[in-house]
């Protein structure tokens, strides 16, 4: 070892990229947010053009907050931390620039391709699969990055920071891949590999825990750098980040099921959901006392500083969001607000209050110190503050009051239960106008605020110098000098006593939920010896506990691989049995009958045109839902859905079995213009879908594609599958005629006329499972 | 498995290293915070023993299909006398044909038109009729509809009394006795595009 000290100038280059990006795209993100919040009450603002359509802005909205406003700022954050945590510059400057620019031009593909209607159709994962991949390799260049700069660390022991950017990097690799899996019919089309109730359960297995570890687990990593750093004071509590980091990974990854409660989702799943929901209320509380705490001998500060007060409202809407969470995935709790605004309030408390809140902190304590100026103004910055709390706090009243009042209007029944007390759906939307216009009112707030941020910083900037922040530090071998006193073997990182209890004690606790009578029995009662035990190994030795934690710190591959063992588990034991389960084959009850290859087209339209962003295609096990839709959904009646359509919000009804409901020409008339029908609806103009023309013509790869994922369909050749995709056009086609419409049969309106009159209909399956397979 | 210190513990002492000025402490954790933890815990057990091992909770299908069962049964036993003679009682009596109004107008306009007139659906106030003219036959189908035509069944919507009232109403443009004659079907009348 040397004594001779060097001088290390970090990478900040690339977090001042990122942090300008985040800025940039959070305010192109918000802006589309104001824009469709206003779309919902003012449909003439759809402009009757396709590209500026709700359906197909919203997963714009969706995109670019999470993973341009989010994910910028999150790499800016990771990025300056990680240096100064682990006293080392970033590995690779070509990495760290190839990350920057890989990300931007993912965004700029995204949001060219959504309003141009290409989408996957599934919620959050909507950008088609060449982009996917390319998310999958920039995501690869950060994580080769971020693990060669902890592999070249001056400082031995991983702070509490770097476990949750770990655990992000790990998880969100897993999640995109496994979510992102299609089988591509072109360049711009694809069909995931998993249908109706398999694809439900990854999508929200990836949807929840992109929550969890995209806008969740990398922010309180941020947190815990940024937030004693602004207060200038020490961290609340290092056992409760232990406690509460390791708790938050593990429960988080099984709560997805919590979006599909009450639907054709098996019990079991939905027991799962409700359950980890509620345990997860602790552990993300933890991270919320550990930030609130730290704060502590530090309020005075909050009058003159507006990062602490960002800082402070952030964690405290973090704090509200996640008992939120909990609250919302009760069963009963969820049979109101599920499909409602409620859960958008939700999401936006997390996304404006957390992510939003922490984002601004961040920046406005980064701007003097990445430009070597004191920020331009403070009282902007204050006004900014005041503007955005304002905003969120209108908005989520707004959305819990609509919520709450539609959900009550949907489940509302009259004459002793027996018939819904408002038939009809248009009612629950007017009685909701004056919110969603307050709605709009406080997302405009917040996005002004915004500005004001962005005006400061440009005024900051202006003229200033970037500076590049370095430090000293001894010109040594780095990192692998340090792992030889508490070097720790993969074997090393598992045999050991807290460990090996976490996996005994989730070992018998399977055995227990999922073990026939002894075997459960069995499992209860070794879950019980194990936490005694545990307990009593831990009253007794708990100084080797945290002395071999204190070792797992300084070697940070044992580290990674017992947070994938972690995060895995709850996913492997989720998914793994439904898609072996439920397939077309062996579902009983009820199954769907595979779509012709006119309604497969016309599937396809709806995917493109985000109809799944206001309707859903499940009718739950309610009796209200009951009421109003028809039967409960059946899981076998959307196990050819490639992707599955059950959706998450019924800003108009539900149409699982719209079906033959109204005539052909009801819908056409509809989708010219829907108030000619329903004198108050809010859904746009399809004025496009009478004038272009269906793609027949890709007909056969799709037919071929579905096919290999499972589907039945004969073996038909290529023409006849265009044949018939034609003759039903045309008898469709006259039928309109027949009703006095005039409408060429090779419009795209007719294959979604085909497809919507195709939904509920099913072939009743013999009760034996497998007895009528194919 | 639980975080309470082994030995006595210095609450207020920092932990010896720090990471690029950050210093922490090893405080407690709060009591209350550790009992919710253990709370949903237990109640996760609980919960999952109840529901997915006794199966001593409500199932949602079968939960769901009962209640339907019993809507129906209470709907049967409530239903209003439906023959002839009372459904052209109810049209010449204001509070029927008044409640039948409103809830035509929420309802049905969108396909027969404000005026009954028809549109997508047909005319309601001429003596033509496709399904049969007499109250009972009107009322059926506005209570179980003409799939094949599109009709939907409004019946499990609406209830057995708004569609009596709802047949009332279409009923008091009509008079007792005058002639019913068949039409095969309805011609939709389409406007003309904006």
């Amino acid at each position: 070892m040397s004594d001779r000290k060097i001088t290390l100038e970090f990478n900040d280059k690339v977090v001042r990229q990122f942090l300008l990006a985040s800025l940039i795209w959070g305010a192109v993100g918000m802006l589309v947010g104001v824009l469709i919040a206003a779309q919902l009450n003012f449909w003439r603002l759809n402009l009757d053009l396709p590209w500026l359509t709700f359906g197909r802005l919203r997963p714009l909205h969706t995109n670019a907050v999470i993973f341009a406003l989010v994910g910028n700022m999150m790499f800016a954050g990771v990025y300056y931390s990680t240096q100064r945590l682990v006293k080392a510059r970033l590995a690779s400057d070509f990495l760290s620039a190839l990350h920057f620019w890989g990300w931007q031009a993912i965004i700029v593909a995204a949001a060219i391709t959504l309003p141009l209607g290409f989408s996957r159709g599934k919620e959050y994962a909507e950008l088609i699969w060449p982009i996917n991949i390319a998310v999958a390799l920039i995501w690869v260049v950060f994580a080769v990055n971020f693990f060669w700069t902890l592999a070249k660390r001056r400082e031995p022991s991983l702070y509490v920071a770097i476990w949750f950017y770990i655990a992000t990097i790990v998880t969100v690799a897993m999640l995109y891949i496994v979510n992102h899996l299609s089988l591509p019919t072109s360049l711009t089309h694809s069909y995931p590999i998993f249908a109706g109730v398999q694809d439900a359960l990854v999508q929200w297995w990836y949807g929840h825990n992109a929550v969890a570890f995209f806008l969740t687990t990398p922010i309180l990593g941020i947190m815990y750098y940024f937030l004693p750093k602004a207060a200038e004071r020490p961290v609340y509590s290092y056992r409760l980040s232990v406690i509460h980091f390791w708790s938050l990974v593990f429960v988080y990854i099984w709560a997805g099921p919590h979006h599909l409660l009450n639907t054709a989702l098996p019990g079991w799943l939905q027991t799962l959901g409700m359950t980890f929901s509620l345990m997860l209320w602790a552990p993300s509380w933890g991270g919320m006392l550990n930030g609130l705490l730290t704060l502590r001998g530090a309020w005075h500060k909050l009058r003159t500083d507006p990062v602490l007060k960002f800082f402070a409202a952030a964690v405290t809407f973090y704090g509200m969001a996640t008992f939120e969470g909990p609250l919302l995935s009760i069963k009963s709790v969820s049979a109101l607000a599920h499909y409602t605004d409620w859960i958008i309030g939700h999401v936006h408390a997390g996304a404006l209050g957390w992510n939003g809140f922490m984002a601004a902190g961040m920046i406005y304590w980064l701007l003097p110190r990445l430009w070597n100026k004191p920020l331009h103004s403070t009282a902007l910055a204050n006004l900014h503050f005041w503007l955005g709390t304002v905003g969120i706090l209108l908005y989520v009243a707004a959305m819990w009051t609509s919520g709450i009042t539609q959900g009550v209007m949907l489940n509302g029944t009259t004459e002793k239960g027996t018939v819904l007390a408002y038939p009809n759906f248009i009612d629950t939307l007017n009685a909701i106008r004056l919110m969603m216009l307050m709605r709009v009112a406080g997302g405009a707030l917040y996005f002004v605020g915004w500005l004001l941020m962005a005006w400061n910083l440009w005024q900051t900037v202006r003229g200033a110098q970037p500076v590049n922040g370095t430090i000293e530090v001894f010109d040594e071998e780095p990192a692998a000098a340090h792992e030889a006193d508490g070097k720790l073997t993969l074997l090393g990182a598992i045999f050991n006593p807290p460990v090996l209890f976490s996996i005994l004690g989730t070992g018998f606790a399977c055995a227990w939920m999922f073990g026939g009578h002894l075997l459960s029995i069995a499992g209860l009662v070794g879950l019980l010896a194990c936490v005694v035990l545990a307990y009593a190994h831990f009253e007794s030795r708990g100084k080797s506990w945290a002395g071999w934690y204190e070792r797992l710190l300084v070697n940070s591959l044992p580290f990674t691989v017992l947070t994938f063992i972690a995060v895995a588990a709850g996913g492997l034991i989720q998914i793994i049995p439904t898609v072996v389960a439920h397939k077309g084959a062996t579902v009983e009850d009820r199954r769907q009958i595979p779509y012709t290859p006119l309604e497969l087209a016309g599937r396809d339209l709806y995917v493109s045109e985000g109809c799944y962003n206001c309707h859903s295609q499940m009718i739950r096990t309610l009796v209200p839902d009951v009421l109003r839709y028809g039967d409960y959904s059946r899981l076998g009646e959307s196990i050819y859905d490639h992707p599955y359509q059950w959706g998450s919000k019924r800003t108009g009804p539900d149409l699982a079995r719209i079906g033959g409901k109204y005539p052909h020409v009801w819908h056409l008339r509809h989708f010219e213009d829907p108030r000619s029908i329903s004198a108050d609806s809010n859904m746009p103009n399809y004025p496009w879908l009478l004038q272009r023309d269906t793609d027949l013509a890709a007909l056969p790869r799709k037919i071929s594609a579905q096919r290999t994922l499972g589907v039945p369909y004969p073996p038909w050749t290529d023409l006849e599958i265009v044949t018939r995709a034609s003759d039903q056009a045309r008898a469709i086609a006259q039928d309109l005629r027949a009703a006095g419409a005039y409408i060429a049969p090779e419009k795209e309106v007719i294959a979604l006329i085909a497809y919507l009159q195709s939904l509920g209909k099913y072939e009743p399956v013999a009760a034996r499972p497998g007895a009528s397979a194919q | 498995m639980t975080p309470t210190p082994p030995d006595s513990h210095d609450d207020n002492a920092l932990r010896p290293h720090t990471y690029d000025g950050i210093q922490e402490f090893d405080k407690r954790l709060p009591n209350w915070w550790l009992f919710t933890l253990y709370i949903t815990i237990v109640f996760w057990v609980g919960y999952w023993g109840y529901y997915e091992w006794f199966r001593a909770g409500p199932d949602g299908p079968k939960e769901v299909t009962a209640a339907m069962a019993q809507i129906e049964a209470a709907r049967l036993a409530s239903a209003p006398a439906t023959d002839d003679a009372s459904l052209w009682k109810m049209s010449q009596n204001a509070v029927f044909v008044e409640a039948g109004r409103a809830t035509y107008v929420a309802t049905c306009v969108s396909c027969h038109h404000e005026k009954l007139t028809g549109g997508i659906g047909p005319n309601l106030v001429d003596q033509l009729w496709i399904h049969g003219g007499r109250p009972t036959e009107i009322l059926a189908v506005i209570d179980k509809g003409v799939l094949a035509k599109g009709m939907p069944p409004w019946g499990p919507v609406i209830g057995p009394k708004k569609a009596a009232e709802v047949a009332a109403f279409i009923l008091s443009f009509h008079r007792e006795g005058e002639p019913i004659q068949k039409q095969d079907a309805w011609v939709p009348i389409v406007p003309v595009p904006k």
